[in-house]
């Protein structure tokens, strides 16, 4: 469960935040759509506690993420916006690493590897250093890499950047069962079609602010059109930025 | 929280270890002191030591009008040799290092009790060929005085009325300090050694990690920064004390097998305490260095630029470095403040054998230690700030 609650941040003069409250369910896809630059990753970035933000509040499991940022992060798995291999480490060394920092060790940690890499199907790359992975092996890393604690909180940052469609279907299958399995999801996209695929609540940024939140079926209601792209420009007041 | 660190460091020294090609690069770079060392002896040797046991080769014109001169010379062990065909040439090019002109005149001036002129050709700008010239110079001064002796004791004169003074020369300086310019090449390798151990390790660990984009996700996890700082420290750390560690050695081997004091014809005693003396005073040096190269990188923009300016760092300690090897400094306990240039001191004032307060030791690690600290909080202060992530 996240919640935020009226956040703000500058950096400089620039406001990249200016209002952004809503909450995120378990067992819930909760997806934060808005063109580029609209705040995503800002949002996202705050409540995993790298930036600290001018004022607001967001919560993880009722974790402040400014008073208690180690507490939160325990809760949370991200694949963030950045997210780089070691190339001289193999795809399982990479894996333990993050696992190791979380204080997962022994037999423990070798499981949840081992099953973690069933379930994304990595094992005929698993012991290759990570030195030349394709984009879609590249992801399956970093999503293991940040679910290897079996955190409940799960942060997505733009997941399918420049995944092909085999892999595109991989991950939504993938994301589904996350939520599936109760845990709370968030993922920030530009992109309607992952939306539309995935997300059962939807938040719709821009400039800083949120314009929209509610299910599919409420912004339909709220916007009167019959489609979700419709919707989404209707509330935007453009489709600038955005992908079918 | 400690096994964080434990964790952080592991992992560090897995991956710098398998970067082959920046870990033989930092090993040659550490070698190539040594080897340094090496040619400076020899080249020192060749200069000095092995001209003066040798017969002097030199070449004369009009040997015939001085045959007593030439029978003194041969008996100082002097080669006579026939003269090259373009006298300037040979010893411009170095082909003769020194050539004696005996003109025509010469018997006549000398029968009659006037000075007989002679000429030495040299070319003073070559250095190898100083001893030669030394040499000859003063066998022939030496032949100039016996005769003119000779000379007055014929007309019942004492030669001792000619010396109005004698000069005795008390030379005080430590056999060992005459090999300077040796010795001074081993703080300063040691030194470069510091700053070349653990480079490769700092960069790839900071500005490399935020170039590679793994910075972002490292600092998700749930470690606090002065962990992250302090596990990537550490493995920094044991790269430069395994590199300064080979330095020395290599140095060690140096002066074990290699017969320095007859090669340049000093004695020198340095032993293993030596060199264990000389690791102990490089030791908070180590961490001194690394921190600071932590923090310097903490700046850089990209990996590039944390090369650049680190590649240029040792430079700052090491002209001074070369400085105390002309300029005699007091090494009063204010030199002991500042680091590098200390235990620069103190290592070059052990192999010269001079006693040292066993305050100054102290002292300099103290200090070094103490601005390590200072440094390392500094760097700690700059990981927590969120602009870390963001700095290109």
């Amino acid at each position: 469960m996240i919640e935020t609650l009226h956040l703000q941040k500058k950096f400089g003069d620039v406001i990249a935040l200016k209002d952004v409250t809503f909450n995120a369910e378990n067992g819930s896809i909760t997806g934060l759509l808005g063109p580029n630059g609209a705040g995503k990753s800002t949002t996202l970035r705050s409540i995993y506690g790298l930036i600290q933000l001018n004022s607001g509040i967001a919560k993880v499991d009722g974790f402040n993420t400014a008073e208690k940022p180690l507490e939160a992060r325990q809760r949370l798995g991200v694949l963030p916006d950045k997210r780089g291999l070691y190339p001289r480490l193999t795809a399982w060394e990479n894996i333990q690493y993050f696992g190791r920092l979380h204080g997962i060790n022994g037999n423990d940690l070798e499981e949840k590897i081992e099953n973690l890499v069933n379930l994304l199907d990595m094992k005929d790359f698993v012991h290759r250093k990570t030195k030349g992975f394709s984009t879609g092996q590249q992801l399956k890393v970093n999503l293991a890499r940040a679910l290897v604690h079996d955190p409940p909180n799960i942060l997505l940052d733009e997941p399918t950047n420049g995944l092909d469609v085999m892999s595109t279907r991989t991950l939504r299958d993938f994301i589904r069962r996350l939520s599936e399995e109760g845990k709370c999801v968030i993922l920030s996209t530009h992109i309607m079609q992952e939306v539309s695929a995935l997300c059962d609540h939807i938040v719709i940024i821009s400039q800083g602010q949120v314009m929209a939140d509610g299910k599919p079926e409420t912004l339909l209601a709220q916007s009167g059109k019959s489609n979700l792209e419709d919707a989404f420009i209707q509330i935007i007041g453009s489709g600038e930025g955005l992908m079918r | 929280m400690k096994s964080r660190i434990a964790v952080i460091y592991k992992k560090e020294v897995i991956d710098n270890v398998r970067d082959r090609r920046a870990l033989s690069a930092s090993v040659m770079s550490i070698l190539i002191g040594p080897v340094m060392a090496l040619l400076i002896i020899y080249i020192l040797g060749n200069i000095t030591a092995d001209k003066m046991d040798k017969p002097l080769d030199l070449p004369v014109s009009g040997a015939e009008y001085a045959p007593s001169l030439i029978q003194f010379l041969t008996q100082h062990d002097v080669n006579i040799k026939p003269v090259p065909e373009d006298i300037n040439d040979s010893i411009r090019n170095g082909v003769s290092e020194v050539v004696l002109i005996i003109p025509q005149t010469y018997p006549e001036s000398f029968t009659d009790g006037e000075p007989a002129a002679v000429t030495l050709v040299i070319d003073s700008s070559r250095t190898s060929a100083t001893t030669s010239i030394r040499r000859a110079q003063s066998l022939l001064m030496g032949y100039s005085r016996q005769i003119g002796n000779l000379r007055l004791m014929a007309r019942g004169v004492n030669p001792q009325v000619t010396a109005a003074i004698t000069l005795e020369t008390l030379d005080l300086a430590t056999p060992q300090s005459k090999a300077l310019l040796f010795l001074i090449s081993l703080p300063m390798f040691l030194v470069l050694s510091l700053f070349i151990g653990g480079m490769a390790v700092v960069i790839d660990a900071t500005a490399g990690e935020r170039e590679r984009g793994s910075l972002e996700p490292l600092l998700i996890n749930p470690a606090k920064r002065w962990e992250i700082v302090l596990g990537k420290l550490l493995a920094a750390v044991s790269f430069t004390l395994v590199s300064i560690l080979l330095s020395i050695a290599a140095f060690a081997a140096i002066f074990n097998y290699v017969p320095i004091d007859q090669i340049l014809n000093i004695p020198v005693s340095v032993n293993w305490m030596t060199f264990v003396v000389i690791f102990l005073n490089i030791l908070p040096l180590i961490f001194f260095v690394t921190i600071l190269q932590m923090l310097i990188v903490a700046f850089a923009r990209s990996y590039k630029e944390a090369q650049t300016t680190l590649a240029w760092l040792p430079i700052i300690p090491l002209l001074p470095s070369v400085a105390l090897g002309y300029i005699s400094i007091q090494s009063g306990p204010s030199m002991m403040l500042i680091p590098t240039i200390s235990q620069q001191l103190l290592i070059l004032q052990y192999l010269r054998g001079e006693t040292i307060p066993v305050t100054n030791p102290l002292i300099a690690a103290g200090f070094t230690l103490l601005i390590s600290l200072g440094l390392l909080i500094m760097t700690i202060r700059i990981y927590n700030r969120e602009k870390l992530l963001s700095s290109n």
